[in-house]
């Protein structure tokens, strides 16, 4: 049997007196979605940031496509494709020079530029290419994350806060961004406090509250008014 | 009339919960470092007003007569350079960041105390400000010192309020309808005026007509009795400059209800796409470079930063044995526009970048290159302005020394500003022209270090360029060089580290 996409075991985050995560399991099988719900402050980003490889954890282990993300950091983030919470765009370089410095650095083969015009297209993005990204609004701009996290068809796509400010147009497409990369076997980790919208692009939900799971469960069960009734009652 | 007097006595006192708001920002080492920082400019403040009226040869040797011919020059020069450098910031520093200060009502007053305020925190203010305290405590002496610094600082107050209020009406113009346009051809049309002073040889009886020797002749009126001239002179100057304060406040309010044309066109900007970089550092550096570039307080910085200096010195035909010191000053100058937290550059695409498959070494060697590139550049774009009205060619000891000192300088810069960035980042929006890439305090320090050290290894390479070949020039050059490069590579290590990176990613990204 393969490896999860993603194993994070016993995962703890400690700033300074704070411990922003403690003691997380968490798997996502390839194919899979998984959603980290939870409210303001519960952990989610920070998680999200340790499997991005862009914050050290101050415990656990965390795996990604088998592959030990403290000792094979490079590897690891080759398969990983993210869109931060906050920003995530360099803000006086264009969309274009984005897509172009990922595709050096995670050495595509020439070809990815279709493939990226049609994503920019499919997120209304393909006018705003060479515009510099310091003039976008906040929803292109979440927009451009997703394109940015999910161009290089990577086989882990983490998305933090990707419905954030964005209209329905971005959220359909980034909900088939979502779907893309399950039917091509990724496994898929969604941030979000918009837990409707969790449910929609995930079959697990994991709920986080001061920076712990107080429960894994089918995405499904945390929909309609019993859902809502239940996801209150674990923030309680 | 009310309402105004009112208004304004409300942004005056706004003033003093944003300083507050600022010092409280400061914690740890950054307060106590502040702290010094603040004792020190005390200290060399009060220095520069007592010390020279009492070294021997004050007051009557031939070098303090010079030294009175040439006060109203110093003063002038110091309204000028207060004057382009706020022009060049849109009007200087702002005391709260635009996207913090979004959220509260802080008037155009406020602002526009705040950026008065802030004025002196800069090296090029300040060092200039020292030499006419120290010039004229030395040409007045023990006898009348109050009285002349009481007037000479009146000077460097109504100067700084006069030259605010000028970047206020440039900025007011700017932001007009091709007032973009209208500031360029006006800016170049001064420059060629005074290039035309200079070639005609006008400028030093131009400077004999100063007006600013009444000021002078006010400020020595109190050591011979005069103290009715000084009394009406330093009211005088009391009324100039709160004159200048409170039309500076006006026109503040215009300017504020004007967008910002340069920022906003840079952020609408459409940039041609370019063939794909063949490398993982040739792609970094290009991102990098764009960054820079298209940054309005950058760009319009280092424009001047690499023509000013230079343009100077070649109005005061510099000789080329001279010329070693100016790229350590223009490196310093160029340092303080980002380097000093050079990876503020990313702001919240840090935390994606961070993401990307890369070596961290890789990363560090891209933003490093970028910044030996501009700091080379413009010290060589220096030398070569000051070079032209240097008179004759120089000696082999001479270009290696320029050569040697332009090199140095950078590697030393960026080898110092790497290592700040990656030890104490701050979150900054570079987006307005009137940004700084740190708080004022830090910039004060920053800049007062930088400077010094520049400067001596500058006047290390004078020394060079007197020698008989170039030989010494590299000698010199070569342990400074490695010096320099050791403590990059330290620099380095230290990125590699993921806790180092995180820390720096989590700090700039805020914006």
């Amino acid at each position: 049997m393969s490896a999860p996409a993603i194993e994070v075991t016993a995962l703890s985050v400690r700033f300074g007196v704070i411990e922003a995560v403690r003691d997380v399991d968490l798997t996502v099988a390839a194919g899979a979605a998984t959603a980290l719900v939870g409210r303001n402050g519960a952990g989610k980003s920070t998680t999200m940031r340790v499997l991005a490889g862009v914050l050290p954890p101050t415990a656990g282990d965390v795996r990604i496509g088998g592959l030990d993300l403290r000792r094979h950091p490079l590897a690891a983030k080759r398969a990983t494709g993210y869109c931060p919470d906050v920003g995530g765009l360099v803000p006086r370089a264009t969309p274009w020079e984005h897509l172009q410095l990922a595709a050096r650095l995670h050495q595509l083969a020439d070809g990815w530029q279709e493939h990226a015009r049609a994503l920019l297209d499919r997120f209304e993005l393909g006018a705003a290419a060479h515009r510099v990204t310091s003039g976008f609004s906040h929803g292109m701009g979440r927009r451009m994350s997703v394109v940015l996290a999910a161009f290089h068809r990577p086989s882990v796509l983490l998305l933090d806060e990707p419905f954030d400010g964005v209209d329905p147009l971005g959220v359909e497409a980034t909900l088939e961004v979502v779907a893309d990369a399950r039917s091509r076997g990724a496994a898929v980790l969604v941030s979000t406090h918009l837990v409707e919208l969790a449910v929609h692009a995930c079959s697990e939900a994991l709920v986080l509250r001061g920076g712990e799971v107080v429960a894994a469960t089918a995405a499904d069960e945390l929909a309609g008014e019993d859902g809502a009734r239940t996801y209150r009652a674990l923030l309680a | 009339m009310t309402s105004i007097i009112v208004d304004s006595h409300r942004a005056l006192t706004d003033v003093v919960p944003l300083v507050q708001f600022r010092l409280a920002g400061l914690r740890g080492r950054s307060r106590r470092a502040a702290g010094v920082a603040a004792v020190v400019i005390a200290g060399l403040t009060l220095a520069a007003m007592v010390v020279p009226a009492f070294v021997p040869g004050a007051v009557d040797s031939p070098q303090a007569e010079n030294i009175v011919v040439l006060l109203p020059t110093a003063y002038l020069a110091f309204l000028v350079a207060t004057t382009i450098a706020l022009t060049v910031a849109s009007g200087g520093r702002e005391l709260l960041p635009r996207d913090e200060g979004v959220a509260f009502p802080i008037s155009p007053t406020t602002d526009h105390l705040g950026a008065l305020l802030l004025a002196p925190l800069n090296i090029a203010w300040l060092m200039q400000a020292w030499a006419i305290l120290g010039a004229t405590a030395y040409v007045v002496g023990p006898s009348g010192l109050a009285a002349a610094q009481v007037t000479a600082l009146l000077w460097l107050v109504t100067a700084t309020a006069v030259a605010q209020l000028v970047a206020w009406c440039v900025e007011w113009v700017r932001r007009g309808r091709h007032g973009l346009l209208l500031v360029r051809v006006s800016g170049v049309a001064l420059a060629l005026a005074a290039a035309g002073l200079v070639a005609t040889g006008l400028v030093t009886a131009l400077l004999d007509r100063s007006p600013l020797w009444r000021v002078v002749l006010v400020a020595l009126s109190g050591s011979d009795g005069g103290w009715g001239r000084w009394l009406v002179g330093s009211l005088l100057l009391l009324a100039t400059g709160a004159a200048a304060v409170a039309l500076g406040a006006g026109v503040a309010h215009g300017v504020a209800r004007r967008p910002a044309r340069d920022e906003s066109r840079a952020e609408g900007r459409t940039v041609s796409a370019r063939p794909e970089p063949r490398s993982e550092l040739g792609a970094l550096v290009r991102t990098d470079r764009a960054s820079v570039w298209r940054s309005v307080p950058l760009r319009r910085g280092l424009v001047v930063i690499a023509l000013l200096p230079g343009s100077i010195a070649a109005a005061g035909r510099l000789e080329w044995g001279i010329l070693p010191v100016l790229p350590g000053i223009v490196a310093a100058g160029a340092a303080l526009l980002f380097s000093v937290n050079a990876w503020c550059l990313d702001e919240s695409g840090a935390l994606w970048r961070e993401s990307l498959p890369v070596r961290p070494r890789v990363m560090f060697a891209a933003r490093v290159l970028v910044q030996l590139e501009l700091l080379g550049l413009a010290g060589l774009l220096t030398v070569l302005v000051a070079g032209s009205r240097a008179g004759g060619a120089p000696t082999g000891a001479e270009v290696a020394s320029l050569a040697g000192t332009v090199v140095v300088v950078s590697v030393q810069v960026v080898a110092r500003t790497m290592s700040w960035s990656v030890r104490r980042p701050f979150a900054v929006d570079l987006r307005s022209a009137r940004a700084a890439p740190a708080p004022p305090l830090s910039m004060a320090s920053y800049s007062a270090y930088l400077a010094l050290t520049s400067t001596l290894t500058g006047l290390l390479f004078t020394l060079t360029a007197r020698a008989g070949g170039p030989m010494p020039a590299l000698l010199v050059a070569l342990p400074l060089l490695l010096l320099a490069v050791r403590r990059l590579l330290i620099t380095a290590r230290a990125w590699e580290t993921p806790a180092v990176r995180a820390q720096v990613v989590a700090t700039v990204s805020v914006c």
